[in-house]
């Protein structure tokens, strides 16, 4: 074949006009035909000018909005879906998990949350290395925070409404003084699980997991002393846990697993029942309770059958 | 060093330019990636200074290593072999000069937009509409200068390098153009999913459609001459020329295997990543077989030595994107490390490698003087040679822990303690590659400064 300059540059040119149309045309004509998917609406102004904050600051190479069929983490309760990105533009899929997809992140977390993490990710998150944001301002972090609790559209709609409502009881209960918040706690927590004790003795490599989760999980806002002062707690309202007055109210290791496992929906506690496991659970409890309430009800009964490591 | 009579007619200056800017914007796309890899260990360090935020540094890296570094040094050498090819001049060293400070303008202008939060926020396309225009005219000035030269030519015959440089610079004109939907201004996107499919068919093709065939020229042009051989076979050069344009270009979607596109779409992208093996070692073949039995003379080289490993990194990042093309393989190594991984032995392994190698090889013949340190030469690519190999090792190795402990379960949060040590590893690895560029700086400024003792006219 002779090579002539002409045969290259328009060879070249008629082979990607061919490729762009098999490639990019026909997808185009078949994709642009999608309908709305069953969560879909239109985003307010507010949220919009969110986003061009999330896209200014280069948020979509950390944090994918695309869920998988493989995936557990968050957002994991829906697969993503192409009715869903019917106003993006442009589509913020992401190509990298350096943090969590953020599809379903409206409503995970109350605002005030929001604005104590963007402020400085490590207030709530110890373990985080995502850049502080506390440079936007209060005005553009609001819009920030307007965006992301609107992902995931009616779904964020739905659990943004729920963070609101028990924000309302969490924050009346706390305003009531301690004995009617831990009351008004405890209420929240079925029957069945405030009767149940830590079913584990305490020793001394409990102790030290229980130590280890603490500072990766709860530090941030419980504090390294557990009365609630983590750096978190200025942005937070109602405040963080003060453990080191819960002393004979009537804590159980049953409460303590259930409110780590579940979280307090309204207020700035998150679910943990995702990253940490059954035993991380118990022994970051106990440590709670050992070293922060002074009294612990590991192992005692009703425990059933001794579990076979313990010696 | 052999001086032809062509080379002592011509003034080099578009060449010399696009060479000393890619040795300064070396220094400056490393720094940024030291910087990002750094905020990745110490995310406090530059707590609250909004411009280099990890967000704005990334895209910044990126731009400026394809756009600042790798690009201009493989149209450096460009600028030198096609009219060496040709037996003619450059059709104007003027139009050179002004295509190489229009170039030094867009990539200041893309470093301060994207530090102040001025983005499209499409990877590999976030330049703001104004800098899209001025990217697409620098391109259009190479073309027309390279093009105007061919036509210019003494020589009736056409090497496999010419081919590869024309057809690389319309092309990426044409699909930086359409991946940057240039013709919406005001977001430079398309919507939904359509945007994805657009933007990486266009983001696969900055690697497929400009690095891959200005390196390619680079590799045909630099590995006969320094192995003194002829190249080993013409009818490689077309197989592997037109299959690179044929399947490179379908392959984009291959990023989106896990999102909801056309089925038969990801169909097309996985069976051509697979094909992307005919065109990858129709290349390599060619080069490899050219160069048998004949390695001292690359080693003697220090620009045959570098162009000579950037082929083997090639053979790795190409094998390795045929599999990770693969859904069962995607399954583990999307949205992880890995592909950072992959990404730094793609471009800054093979087409930086070629792009160094084929800058040290163009210095002698168009500064006149041989290079003013071998030494320096030779520091600076066993640098980028374990910085790199090293990049890809321990960003393997992160993505892995993270592929396999997301599909174990577990959450991103709880992988960010088990990944820090490589990234600590990855920014020392980081050191390497900054002080790597700044050496090579150092040399490449004091080759075009010196004075020779003895005279090598």
């Amino acid at each position: 074949m002779k090579m002539t300059y002409k045969a290259v540059v328009f060879g070249s040119l008629i082979i990607l006009a061919a490729v762009v149309g098999v490639v990019v045309v026909l997808p185009y004509v078949q994709t642009n035909r999608t309908t709305p998917s069953e969560i879909f609406r239109l985003r307010s102004g507010a949220e919009a000018a969110g986003r061009e904050i999330y896209i200014a600051n280069g948020c979509v190479y950390c944090h994918s909005q695309s869920i998988r069929t493989i995936d557990w983490g968050m957002g994991a309760e829906r697969i993503a879906q192409a009715g869903d990105y019917l106003q993006d533009h442009p589509i913020l899929l992401g190509s990298e998990r350096t943090g969590p997809d953020l599809s379903q992140e409206g409503g995970e977390h109350p605002d005030d949350w929001q604005s104590a993490h963007f402020t400085n990710p490590r207030y709530t998150r110890p373990l985080s290395i995502m850049p502080a944001f506390a440079f936007l301002g209060p005005e553009k972090m609001g819009r920030l925070i307007t965006y992301v609790q609107g992902l995931g559209f009616k779904d964020a709609d739905k659990r943004v409404q729920r963070q609101k409502k028990w924000k309302n009881a969490a924050i009346k209960a706390y305003e009531a003084g301690p004995e009617a918040n831990v009351k008004w706690l405890h209420e929240q927590i079925p029957e069945g699980w405030r009767r149940v004790p830590n079913p584990y003795p305490t020793r001394a490599a409990g102790l030290a997991r229980g130590h280890k989760i603490y500072q990766d999980f709860c530090f941030g806002c419980h504090g390294p002393i557990g009365d609630g002062m983590g750096p978190a707690q200025p942005y937070l309202y109602p405040p963080p846990l003060n453990f080191t007055i819960l002393k004979n109210r009537g804590i159980s290791g049953g409460i303590l697993y259930y409110q780590i496992m579940n979280g307090i929906t309204g207020t700035a506690m998150p679910y943990f029942k995702r990253e940490l496991e059954s035993e991380k659970i118990w022994d970051v409890g106990n440590y709670v309770a050992v070293n922060f309430i002074n009294q612990t009800d590991a192992d005692a009964d009703p425990k059933g059958i001794d579990a076979a490591y313990e010696p | 060093m052999t001086a032809s009579p062509e080379d002592n007619l011509q003034s080099h200056a578009t060449a010399k330019g696009f060479v000393l800017t890619s040795a300064c914007w070396m220094v400056v796309g490393t720094f940024m990636g030291l910087l990002g890899a750094t905020e990745l260990v110490a995310p406090d360090l530059t707590e609250n200074i909004s411009w280099i935020v990890f967000g704005r540094i990334r895209p910044v890296h990126v731009n400026i290593v394809l756009f600042g570094f790798v690009t201009p040094g493989l149209l450096g050498a460009a600028f030198y072999y096609v009219p060496r090819l040709l037996r003619t001049g450059i059709y104007s060293e003027k139009l050179g000069v002004v295509t190489v400070i229009a170039w030094n303008i867009t990539l200041v202008a893309v470093v301060i937009s994207l530090c102040l939060g001025y983005t499209q926020g499409r990877e590999y396309a976030e330049m703001i509409w104004p800098i899209d225009i001025m990217v697409v005219l620098a391109f259009s000035l190479v073309f027309v200068n390279l093009l105007m030269t061919v036509k210019n030519r003494q020589e009736p015959t056409l090497y496999v390098s010419v081919w590869y440089v024309l057809a690389g610079i319309i092309l990426t004109a044409t699909t930086y153009s359409l991946g940057n939907v240039i013709w919406r201004p005001d977001s430079g996107a398309l919507v939904g999913i359509p945007d994805a499919i657009i933007l990486w068919f266009y983001g696969h093709n900055v690697f497929g459609l400009l690095l891959t065939p200005l390196a390619a020229g680079v590799a045909y042009y630099v590995i006969p001459r320094v192995c003194r051989a002829p190249l080993y076979s013409h009818t490689l050069s077309l197989v592997g020329f037109w299959a690179l344009l044929v399947v490179y270009t379908h392959i984009g979607t291959h990023h989106l295997l896990q999102v909801p596109v056309p089925t038969w779409l990801k169909v097309i992208a996985i069976v051509d990543s697979i094909a992307m093996v005919i065109p990858v070692m129709a290349f390599l073949v060619n080069i490899w077989f050219t160069a048998r039995g004949r390695l001292g003379e690359i080693h003697a080289d220090i620009g045959g030595k570098f162009v000579f490993t950037g082929t083997i990194m090639y053979f790795f990042v190409s094998i390795q994107g045929s599999m990770m093309a693969l859904p069962d393989v995607q399954r583990v190594t999307h949205f992880n490390n890995w592909v950072v991984g992959h990404a730094h032995i793609g471009v800054f392994g093979f087409a930086g490698m070629i792009s160094l190698g084929g800058m040290y090889y163009v210095l002698p013949y168009i500064t006149g003087k041989p290079l003013y340190s071998r030494l320096l030469a030779d520091l600076q690519y066993w640098l980028v040679l374990i910085g790199m190999v090293g990049f890809t090792v321990v960003l393997t190795i992160a993505g892995l822990i993270q592929g396999n402990a997301w599909l174990n379960g577990e959450t991103v949060y709880r992988i960010l303690p088990e990944i820090h040590p490589y990234y600590v590893t990855r920014a020392a690895l980081g050191v390497m590659v900054f002080v790597s560029a700044m050496i090579g700086v150092v040399n490449i400024f004091a080759t075009f400064l010196y004075k020779p003792k003895e005279s090598v006219s």
